[in-house]
Order: C-alpha cells, then sequence, then structure tokens
C-alpha cells in the first residue's frame, strides 16, 4: 500500500460550457469534415432491434425549464452483464425542438458489486453543461426489475434519498422514461461515486 | 483475488457545485449532497476506445479543419502533457478531446452570440489518444479571450475545453487548460469556483521554452491527473460469489 502522502490531487473539473458539442460531437453542429462519427452515437453495434429499448426523458432546471443545452454520457453493460470496452457508451443530447433525449439500448444484464452481490440492471449516467461546475453522476433502473435487493438503490434508501429518481417508468414493452430534475422536490439523485 | 477500486474523490480540491458568482449555476447546480456509493464494477470497467477513430490529422487544429491549406489566423502553439493517474502511473489510451475558440475569441456554434469573426480555416475541434507512457499533444493556435454575459459583461481568460476518458467511467474528467501569465484567470469566477489554489494552478498550463525553442512555436506544458484505481488483494473469496 502506497502512503496516501504521495497520492496526487485529481486534477479539477470546470464546467464544460455551452460549446461542449464543438469537441465533443462535432457532426450535430454540422462541423462534418472532421470525424467520421461523433462518438458514442450508436452504444451497441450488430444488435437485433428486437433486443432493444427506449429511455427517453428530458432535464429540467431549477425553473422547470427543459435544457437543451446539456451533454448526457451513459455507460453500461450488454445484456449478459458483461461489459464490452468501447461497446456500452453513449453520448447525446436532447433534441433542439421537443427537449427530449432518446437512448436507444440494449437492456443491461445483471452486473456483480465487487463484493460479489448482484444488483438490479442499471445504466451509469452523467451529466455536463454549462452552470455544472462538475460533471454530476446517476444511475437509471428500471420499473419492473426488482429493485429490493440492490445494494446502492438499499444505500440510497437508507440515506433517506429519493430512489424513484433513479428509476425509469415503464410506458409499455421496450419503452421507458426517466426524466432528470437538477433542482426542486423531484431533484434526482446524484452520486460521490 | 484483486479487486479493483477508485480513489475516493477529494472534494476539497474541487469546484463548488453552486457557487452563485457564476449565474448559470443558480438554477442547475444540485442542492442535495451527494449521495457516496462505493466504487463498483460499473464504473471500473472502461469505456475504453480504439485507436481505429483517429485521425491522422485529428490533434492538428492547424490543419484539420484548413481550406486549400490555408492556415488559421493568430500563432500557433504546442499543447503537451500527460495523462497518469494518482499514483502516478501513465494511463495510456487515454482519449483526449479538446475544444477551444478561435484566435478572436470566437466559437464556431450558432449559439456564439460573441460578434467577432469566425475563421473559416478553424473549428476548434481536436482529440487524442495518449501514447504508452501518457504523453499526448496538440498543435493548435492560442486562442483569445472573450466577453460573455455573467454579472454585467465579463470575460474568459484565454482557455482550451479538455474531456478526458481514462480507462474506467468513474476517472471521468472535463475540465479547461488555462495559460501562464494570463490575468484574466483571477478574475473569473469558473476559476475560483475552485476554493484550493493549488489546485487552481494546477489548471494552468506552463509556458515550455525547451519545446518552443526546438520548434519554433510556442509550447504549453498541462499535465492531468485522473483518480487512482486501487488494486486490493482479497483471500478466502469464493469463485463466482
Amino acid at each position: 500500500m502506497k502512503n496516501s502522502k504521495n497520492i496526487l490531487d485529481e486534477t479539477p473539473f470546470q464546467t464544460a460550457g455551452p460549446f461542449l458539442h464543438i469537441g465533443c460531437m462535432p457532426n450535430k453542429i454540422k462541423i462534418n469534415n472532421l470525424y467520421k462519427n461523433d462518438l458514442g452515437e450508436v452504444p451497441f453495434k450488430n444488435k437485433n432491434e428486437t433486443e432493444m429499448i427506449t429511455v427517453e426523458g428530458s432535464v429540467f432546471d431549477g425553473n422547470g425549464i427543459a435544457l437543451d443545452d446539456v451533454m448526457l454520457e451513459t455507460w453500461q453493460c450488454d445484456e449478459n452483464g458483461q461489459f464490452l470496452e468501447d461497446n456500452g457508451f453513449a453520448r447525446f443530447i436532447p433534441d433542439k425542438l421537443t427537449k427530449q433525449f432518446k437512448l436507444f439500448t440494449v437492456k443491461p444484464g445483471q452486473v456483480q458489486n465487487l463484493n460479489g452481490k448482484n444488483q438490479s440492471p442499471h445504466i451509469c449516467l452523467s451529466i455536463s453543461s454549462r452552470g455544472l461546475n462538475m460533471t454530476l453522476n446517476t444511475r437509471i433502473y428500471f420499473e419492473g426489475d426488482d429493485l429490493i435487493n440492490d445494494p446502492i438503490l438499499s444505500m440510497i434508501k437508507n440515506n433517506k434519498g429519493n430512489i424513484h429518481s433513479l428509476v425509469a417508468k415503464k410506458i409499455k414493452k421496450n419503452l421507458y422514461i426517466f426524466d432528470v430534475f437538477l433542482q426542486g422536490d423531484k431533484e434526482t439523485v446524484f452520486f460521490d461515486v | 483475488m484483486n479487486v479493483k477500486s477508485l480513489v475516493k474523490r477529494n472534494y476539497k480540491k474541487q469546484p463548488e457545485i453552486d457557487f452563485p458568482d457564476y449565474k448559470s449555476s443558480t438554477f442547475r447546480a444540485p442542492k442535495n449532497k451527494k449521495i457516496s456509493i462505493p466504487s463498483n464494477n460499473s464504473e471500473i470497467f472502461g469505456p475504453i476506445f480504439n485507436k481505429k477513430i483517429i485521425g491522422k490529422l485529428d490533434n492538428d487544429l492547424t490543419l484539420n479543419f484548413s481550406k486549400n491549406k490555408m492556415s488559421p489566423l493568430g500563432h500557433k502553439i504546442i499543447v503537451h502533457g500527460t495523462v497518469s493517474d494518482q499514483f502516478s502511473n501513465p494511463i495510456k489510451g487515454a482519449l483526449i478531446e479538446i475544444w477551444q475558440a478561435n484566435a478572436a475569441g470566437k466559437y464556431l456554434h450558432q449559439d456564439d452570440k460573441n460578434p467577432a469573426p469566425i475563421d473559416p480555416n478553424f473549428s476548434g475541434c481536436g482529440r487524442s489518444l495518449t501514447s504508452s507512457d501518457g504523453s499526448y499533444e496538440f498543435l493548435t493556435i492560442q486562442p483569445g479571450p472573450y466577453p460573455y454575459p455573467n454579472r454585467g459583461i465579463e470575460w474568459r481568460p484565454m482557455h482550451i475545453h479538455f474531456s478526458i476518458f481514462g480507462e474506467s467511467f468513474g476517472q471521468r474528467l472535463i475540465t479547461q487548460m488555462y495559460f501562464e501569465g494570463d490575468p484574466l484567470i483571477n478574475l473569473c469566477p469558473m476559476v475560483n469556483s475552485i476554493a484550493d489554489e493549488k489546485a487552481k494552478k494546477s489548471l494552468v498550463g506552463k509556458l515550455d521554452t525547451s519545446r518552443s525553442n526546438i520548434q519554433n512555436i510556442l509550447a504549453y506544458k498541462f499535465d492531468i491527473v485522473l483518480r487512482g484505481v486501487k488494486q486490493t488483494y482479497f483471500e478466502n473469496r469464493q469463485e463466482g460469489l
């Protein structure tokens, strides 16, 4: 075990600002001649469409306004609970008109935590934008799954956190709604991971 | 067996999320305390990006958007450094994406309302994967400072935005590099949202005259530290548990 005094400080965060699309999704703002594809356009390649789910929703600020200048990034395992390096990552922004984001992906399988306990299927979600001095981290769980025995959700419940804010509502087969509230009564639970 | 976990984040060295001097944070910064969760397989394995996605000119912003080999306006700079973890281990294959304003302080973005000229030969977009020793390098031009609405009109110091992926989603970092000697740094509320002076200074790229002399181009060095991944050995651990 290394002496903790020799541990370097992590570089501090700064806001991603309003122009993050230039560096993170240039094709989305018609800077078309640089990258063939924007990073994380599709989370999984070569998946059968019938296996896919859609998670859609909005990100609301403290005034209840749905934001369109936030960047969302998701990271998840495949349907078998395997992490696959560059498969499983997605990056997207809400639509300018509807203010809704859409994630088209596979429903993740179960992953164990470090103590070997099964976690309920979930997708890690990070949010970066103007006005956020640090990237926010949360998780998307799914209505209809066993959410009672998940170690992280139990921990949040014990901390009196709003676990409902972490559960995507099932609207119909393969369609879920997940809204993020940055502030207010319904404020989403964010993690120090 | 070896189990990996992330070093806990030290929030004293990070910006305040809810920082009233930065107006945009008022209605966006969550008010509740973050809930600490133990790092977990989900935050530790990947994503890792393949070098096949990186094009030849992706880290040369002086050429990657130029028309007919015309140079963007402004003076050329090299921005280089290393990406390591908190245990000083270099991180190879870390994806760095950058974006910046042009020499006039204008972004190639429809939401940039600053009445400064765009540069048809400059997008301000670049990316690179670190080498086996954790090093990276960009060739670009010096970004200009620019005015923006905050508490009235304020000026951002010259900066380059950095987005970095290490080996773990929990190491993800988005930050900005500033330039040594810029008097606007200390006036900037986004910089000042970090209370710790040493942490603030770590965001300032240092003029690197050794590189500048060789290339006849000004060089700045900016080293990046991502969270450490600890390996802990567990005995008596049953397979599959």
